[in-house]
């Protein structure tokens, strides 16, 4: 065990080391800096500006301002300092990713409450009615981003809204005095607030996870060893949750690993669509605004991140399927 | 006895607080909140996150310390005239010194939201802070007139006196900085200088900790989503209303974080926010509907005044590659022409849904006084008028058609030139197609291209004989009153003055020498109505020259909830000063 994360971590460097390098230079190649919206103030001199580039290290060549960079965050653990909060990247993004990770972790548990029951129910009734129109929605689901699904999902809430006078949130992560509740209050009032993007993120991902569960387990089920199963007497349950279903899940483990980066990453476009001060709307922003480090600094994080889920996923499989050895 | 002496030290203490109060004219608001109506929160939004509580490293338009400084300052301006009168300063300066030493007194017991006294010490830390280029302050060059400082000396607790190195008529406005806790940033600054600023009143620092010379006060943050401010309990003991009552009569700011202006516009109509800017006529519209339709009591009024923005095309005369064009956009004859072909009722029309004013001068119509002050002194307005225009290109040496319809010259050349403004910007990018439409009816070919914001930025304040572009339709905005001209815009070298910017940074004309010269005296005039002549003879030389073609600039609406009480008169709404004071405003 121990050297196969040596291995891993001594691996990781390069990867790590290209992936900052990556970013860096990309983020230089746009036309432009973090300055450039000032030059058009006519209340800015130029000297003013220059002393903003200087504080700011934009007046040194990129190679030099990579390496410093590099230094930083290596030797201090310091991603360096966001132009426009003008404070540690790490200060900035933390609450986001706190924020980020209710809505990410509570999406994904319902996803997986919803891809495993439904793509088990599948397998074993293929072919069915009920089979048959899961199939047809989730296709459907399949096509739309869930960007697109929430708006159709706010359409509805605002139609409800005006209908019934129901206080549906539709926008946010708390409401007006939510400093001034009870602890309970509060995670209702967050509950409340996440719930319903959360639901849209599960069921628009799940139609894929649904179809893999489905084929894998049908897969499976025809096997050899499941046919020997039933014919030594094993109940129908055991041999579907047991046999079948540990064998049919190995692929959906090597992708648990995936959830790490991701929890941090933020929920994407449905965090801009329903204004939840999640990562990606912070992270859109600081691209607008070149925030140079924001921008490095969280990608690297999630670039860690990924090669840390990366090992888990592989002990994870080496747990669930004994055939594979870690080490 | 001890209760009734107590009683009249009480007493005595309140008449002299009462006196030094500041007492808020009671024709500032059309609606007197003679019920005393107290308590309650006024919600606004605003599109993008707060980056930093630190009033020295913020550099956002509406940040934490701007909200929170509201209500401060030595001398503010009334709405009813422009002028400057005496706020936090106890009267009007001592002017000694050829107009270059002010002297001035400062108002006795007002205090921080945490109770310390407010002292000349505060405005001096201040200015050395934002003074100190390691710090990096946005507002440091507001200290700094032609390049030389502007001192700030402590005479005694109460007396300030500020030396500037030449007049100028932005002096009072220039010393109405917010003055920042001596005791928190004056300390912390003695002990670690400019790093430890930087690193004082983060997003995360808790908000018991932040103090505040103004009318609110942090009372929580939530990164990307709210942050509420309570009102500072100290503020109302120097300013009351005019029937003597503290102020403010609100409890709490609240600002929401929304996702864009449709998302504000949203939350407007659904009656979660108290007051929203409307962008064009369907914003107007929409607002109409649910009003209409009484699902939201709201007051709306459009087209209160013009914003303060512009939009323009500027020629590039520094064009060494390309001689030919560099003459021609140097020829006053061809720039006169082009503002002929600029339609701008049809901008107005198209562009900003006919919301929006015709604008001929660097002066932004809202600024009425200087504007009148402008046409007076016979400042010529280049208007829509394509037989002029083509009158002046026939002068400058086209009168020939090619097959096209496009104009030549004797060497067959067609006369054209790129126009770029940024993409994404679609009233610029209406504007830029309305102006090519016009010019190839007279036979100007114009070939107009969005290209990336920041890009464009780099191509206009390039500096040098040979810059990279031909035209550019972009807007600007900032600015004031007292000299509604461009300190960075009109002198010759500075880095707006965007149709010349040569290596030396020489004017190229006599005209622009003058409007330099005419810049400075005007910046340096103390007296009102002299400067806008001097600024009315400024606009006359740049008419003329037209070195910049100005289009049109959107209009101001007036939108809030009904539940607010304490706004302007109509007639004092504009989009300078707002439509309310916040002090005034309550909750009905």
């Amino acid at each position: 065990m121990i050297p196969f994360l040596l291995r891993r971590l001594v691996q990781s460097i390069p990867t790590l080391l290209l992936a900052s390098l990556l970013i860096f230079f990309v983020i230089q190649l746009a036309p432009g800096d973090f300055l450039t919206p000032a030059k058009l103030n006519p209340n800015i001199s130029p000297e003013a500006l220059a002393a903003l580039e200087r504080n700011f290290g934009l007046d040194r060549h990129p190679v030099e301002q990579y390496f410093l960079w590099l230094r930083n965050m290596v030797l201090n653990l310091d991603l360096g300092l966001s132009f426009s909060y003008q404070q540690p990247v790490l200060d900035v993004i933390k609450p986001r990713i706190a924020n980020s990770m209710y809505l990410v972790l509570l999406s994904t548990l319902l996803f997986y409450a919803i891809a495993i029951p439904i793509g088990v129910y599948g397998a074993v009734r293929q072919n069915s009615l009920g089979d048959k129109s899961v199939n047809v929605i989730l296709y459907f689901l399949l096509g739309f981003p869930s960007f697109f699904v929430a708006l159709i999902v706010i359409y509805f809430i605002l139609k409800m809204r005006t209908a019934t006078g129901w206080e549906i949130p539709i926008n946010g992560m708390t409401s007006n005095g939510f400093d001034s509740m009870t602890s309970t209050q509060k995670i209702l009032d967050i509950a409340k607030h996440i719930l319903i993007p959360a639901i849209i993120l599960a069921i628009t991902d799940a139609a894929g996870l649904t179809r893999v569960i489905r084929g894998q387990m049908l897969e499976v089920m025809r096997s050899d060893y499941i046919r020997t199963a039933r014919a030594k007497g094993v109940s129908e349950r055991t041999a579907i949750w047991k046999h079948t279903f540990r064998n049919a899940i190995l692929p959906i483990v090597a992708n648990i690993g995936g959830l790490l980066p991701s929890a941090v990453a933020g929920a994407g476009f449905i965090e801009v669509v329903f204004a939840y001060p999640g990562m990606t709307p912070m992270i859109l922003e600081a691209i607008n605004a070149q925030d140079l480090y924001l921008i490095a600094g969280f990608t690297v994080i999630t670039t860690v991140l990924l090669v840390i889920g990366n090992v888990l996923s592989d002990i994870l499989l080496a747990v669930v399927d004994p055939r594979i050895k870690v080490g | 006895m001890k209760k009734i002496l107590a009683l009249a030290l009480a007493l005595t203490v309140g008449a002299a607080t009462a006196q030094s109060a500041f007492v808020w004219p009671a024709a500032w608001t059309a609606e007197q909140n003679t019920t005393n109506k107290r308590g309650g929160e006024l919600r606004l939004s605003a599109i993008s996150d707060f980056k930093t509580m630190n009033p020295f490293t913020s550099a956002e338009a509406d940040s934490i310390p701007t909200r929170m400084a509201t209500g401060s300052g030595l001398f503010t301006q009334d709405p009813r005239n422009d002028e400057f009168i005496p706020y936090m300063a106890t009267g009007a300066p001592v002017v000694s010194n050829n107009n270059k030493r002010f002297v001035v007194k400062i108002r006795q017991g007002m205090k921080f939201s945490d109770g310390q006294a407010i002292t000349a010490d505060d405005w001096i830390s201040t200015y050395k802070i934002h003074t100190d280029d390691k710090v990096g302050s946005n507002s440091r060059d507001t200290f700094f007139l032609i390049g030389k400082p502007i001192t700030v000396k402590k005479l005694d607790n109460y007396t300030l006196q500020f030396d500037f190195p030449q007049p100028s008529a932005s002096a009072l406005s220039i010393m109405s900085y917010a003055p920042w806790p001596d005791h928190v940033f004056g300390k912390a600054y003695r002990e670690g200088g400019a790093d430890a600023i930087k690193k004082m009143w983060g997003l995360g620092t808790n908000p018991s900790q932040i103090v505040s010379p103004g009318m609110w006060v942090v009372e929580s943050y939530r990164a990307g989503e709210r942050t509420v401010f309570k009102k500072n309990p100290n503020w109302g003991d120097w300013n009351k209303d005019s029937r003597g009552q503290e102020l403010p009569y609100l409890n709490n700011l609240s600002v929401r974080i929304v996702s864009d202006a449709n998302a504000a516009l949203a939350a407007f109509l659904a009656g979660q926010i108290d007051i929203v800017g409307m962008r064009n006529a369907d914003d107007l519209a929409q607002s109409k509907k649910a009003i209409d339709a009484g699902s939201l009591k709201a007051f709306l009024k459009p087209n209160v005044s013009p914003q303060a923005t512009s939009q323009w095309i500027v020629f590039n005369w520094n064009k060494a590659s390309d001689p030919a064009k560099q003459k021609l956009f140097r020829d006053v004859r061809f720039r006169r022409a082009m503002s002929h072909i600029a339609n701008r009722q049809a901008m107005v029309q198209l562009a900003l849904g006919g919301l929006g004013s015709e604008t001929y001068f660097s002066t932004y119509p809202i600024f009425k006084q200087q504007l009148e002050a402008g046409l007076a002194a016979g400042a010529p307005q280049y208007k829509y008028n394509l037989a002029e225009a083509t009158k002046l290109l026939a002068q400058v040496g086209y009168t020939k058609k090619n097959a096209q319809g496009y104009l030549v010259d004797k060497a067959g050349k067609v006369l054209e030139f790129n126009l770029s403004t940024n993409a994404g910007n679609t009233v610029r990018e209406q504007l830029g197609r309305i102006f090519a439409d016009e010019a190839k009816k007279v036979g100007v070919k114009v070939n107009f291209t969005p290209i990336d914001f920041n890009s464009l930025v780099g191509q206009l304040t390039a500096k040098g004989e040979n810059r990279p572009f031909d035209a550019i339709l972009l807007g600007l905005s900032g600015g004031s009153n007292i000299w509604s001209f461009g300190s960075n815009v009109v002198p010759c070298g500075t880095n707006l003055h965007s149709y010349n910017n040569p290596t030396d940074g020489k004017c190229a004309t006599s005209q622009e020498q003058l409007m330099t010269k005419l810049y400075y005296q005007g910046d340096a005039e103390l007296n009102d109505a002299k400067r806008r002549a001097i600024g009315g003879q400024l606009m006359k030389v740049e008419g003329e020259l037209q070195p910049v073609i100005y289009l049109v600039g959107g209009n101001y609406h007036v939108a809030f909830n009904e539940r607010l009480g304490g706004e302007f008169a109509a007639n004092m709404m504009d989009a300078y000063y707002g439509q309310r004071f916040q002090a005034l405003t309550f909750i009905k």
